[in-house]
């Protein structure tokens, strides 16, 4: 064994070292580059947010980290170990929500439960049962008749049951309803609590934001930025619009640092704020507003700033 | 380590039930109902004098020779091509179904996400088959002598036993080169239809080379002559037949176990 592998191992068992470690990965299927060289370390017991839209390579770097894919080139360490020389022991210790979820039909959720629980040597069926109710999942229903929703919860039951050290979570949310977020979102929390490292992949920026301490934006490839959420925020566009009582003042408006596409029409004012919003609000304050609105926007035009710097 | 290899078995064998009792009832049904009409086949020479009539090459290719016998009967109706090709379709669909058919659908991820190697993954779906095809082939053996015991077929144990058996092989042998093929390539069409494609090949390698005197020595390239070539039904099989079908099944395995240890898995 070499010395480097002995020291990986050793910081295995020590939980020394970040949870994942990536470096310089690159994949490619034939001429179609995935990922482009991708390089972050999450560390232990954080909760990681991975953003990008829909084929970005969020999920071909996920599935490099189980060892479903090969990399092209570079280096990947999974709780200090090789994802490919090690897989079994890798997987061993942490859970796995697919972005595409498969589930066997014939099955129902507990024997789905039972077979997984047998795979990884055994479950705990209260805490089963426990998540189960706070899922609101009926174990007993065939897999076939559950909803898209509900498919994703079970994804949710067998992603938290077995109290892994990393939680790989591939678009866990989507398809759920609003209360069930709500649930996702206490079950992060409490595994953030419990020493749980998180890997959250997502295209929605509010379901990353609410749970995650750092972020990684993913463009074509390429990691485009990395850091706090509320660095990450602080670099994204906001939606403004704002109604006057009356004549707006638009000479003022105009003078606002970071505002792009700004439109004046009528009474209604609307522009795009890239900077601070403490102008806006002081300037605002002085003039008769009867509506205002910033919205949150999607995710192609909140890191639109930032897929142009990248370019 | 011992309940997650276990677990892996159970998985396959119980997704192949429906399958495995299909091709159960389907090969029994096909059985009796041939063998409902061997009374009405049983010594009537002229049958034998029809056959006599086509060139001797074509009642050999077509394994018509001595139909009114109950050898030349069993062969000629389900031992010369249907039960070994149905046995083969069998092998070759619940092989492709677990391996390339679970991995293009998807539902495969979800388990080698699991603290599972892909090698013990895979294997546990091929024995799966296995034991799935061992089923077929008793429910074929037992469906055999239980009809031909109702209508009075008087044939050997021992020689239907080993005919039986060497079916059962090549279809295993086929299922095994499904398995080779999706362990490369997790396409289940492509799977299914090359697997068939050779199946069928070898068949008409083994019944028509022998009409060729430049083919004839050729026969032997096709699995088929080495399963059924010494007349099964009528002579003592060779040990050697039985090892030829089941040593490159094994092999065409371990073929498909590599590569799928080393490949991409496909995504949903």
């Amino acid at each position: 064994m070499t010395g480097a592998a002995t020291a990986a191992r050793a910081r295995a068992v020590t939980g020394a070292g970040p949870a994942i470690a990536i470096a310089g990965l690159v994949k490619d299927y034939g001429s179609i580059h995935a990922v482009r060289g991708i390089d972050l370390e999450v560390q232990r017991g954080e909760v990681f947010g991975f953003l990008g839209p829909n084929g970005a390579g969020k999920s071909t770097t996920i599935r490099c980290l189980l060892d479903l894919l090969r990399p092209t080139a570079g280096r990947l360490e999974v709780l200090g170990l090789d994802p490919q020389r090690d897989g079994v022991r890798v997987r061993a210790r942490l859970a796995y929500v697919p972005g595409e979820l498969r589930l066997p039909d014939r099955l129902t959720v507990a024997q789905l439960a039972e077979s997984f629980g047998r795979l990884r040597g055994g479950f705990d069926p209260d805490r089963r049962a426990a998540l189960a109710e706070r899922l609101d999942l009926d174990l007993g229903r065939p897999l076939r008749d559950l909803s898209s929703g509900n498919r994703r919860k079970v994804a949710l039951l067998l992603a938290f049951l077995p109290e892994a050290e990393l939680l790989i979570l591939d678009e866990p949310t989507s398809g759920l309803d609003p209360l069930m977020q709500h649930v996702f979102l206490e079950l992060v929390s409490e595994a953030r609590a419990a020493g749980t490292t998180v890997f959250l992949s997502s295209h929605v920026l509010s379901e990353v934001q609410r749970a995650a301490d750092r972020v990684a934006v993913l463009r074509a490839g390429n990691v485009v930025a990395l850091g706090t959420v509320e660095a990450i925020r602080g670099r994204i566009r906001q939606r403004l619009e704002v109604w006057f009582e009356g004549q707006p003042p638009a000479e003022a408006l105009r003078a606002l640092p970071g505002l792009t596409a700004a439109r004046l029409d009528g009474d209604r004012f609307s522009a795009v704020l890239g900077g601070p919003i403490q102008p806006v609000i002081e300037l605002l304050a002085r003039h008769p507003v009867r509506q205002l609105l910033v919205q949150e926007p999607d995710l192609e035009e909140a890191f639109l700033d930032l897929y142009e710097e990248d370019a | 380590m011992m309940a997650a290899r276990t677990e892996l078995l159970r998985i396959p064998l119980r997704a192949l039930r429906r399958a495995g009792v299909a091709w159960s009832v389907v090969l029994v049904l096909i059985i009796g109902a041939t063998v409902a009409f061997w009374p009405a086949f049983q010594g009537a020479t002229s049958i034998d004098q029809i056959f006599d009539q086509l060139p001797n090459g074509l009642v050999k290719a077509l394994g018509l020779e001595d139909f009114a016998t109950p050898a030349g009967y069993l062969r000629g109706n389900l031992y010369e091509l249907l039960i070994p090709l149905l046995l083969a379709g069998a092998a070759v669909v619940m092989a492709a179904g677990q391996t390339a058919g679970e991995e293009d659908s998807g539902r495969l991820e979800l388990y080698l996400a699991q603290p599972v190697s892909r090698v013990a993954t895979l294997l546990g779906r091929v024995l799966a088959g296995l034991a799935w095809m061992v089923v077929v082939g008793i429910v074929v053996l037992i469906g055999q002598l239980a009809f031909d015991a109702i209508v009075g077929l008087r044939i050997d144990t021992g020689l239907l036993v080993a005919t039986v058996c060497l079916c059962t092989l090549l279809g295993l042998l086929h299922g095994g080169l499904a398995v080779a093929i999706a362990g490369w390539l997790p396409r289940p069409s492509l799977v299914i239809g090359i697997s068939l494609v050779v199946a069928i090949c070898g068949y008409l390698v083994g019944a028509l080379f022998p009409l060729s005197d430049l083919l004839a020595p050729w026969r032997h390239i096709s699995p088929w002559d080495w399963a059924l070539g010494g007349d099964p039904l009528v002579n003592a099989t060779d040990p050697w037949r039985f090892l030829a079908l089941a040593g490159p099944a094994v092999l065409l395995v371990l073929v498909g176990l590599a590569g799928f240890a080393r490949r991409d898995v496909r995504a949903a």
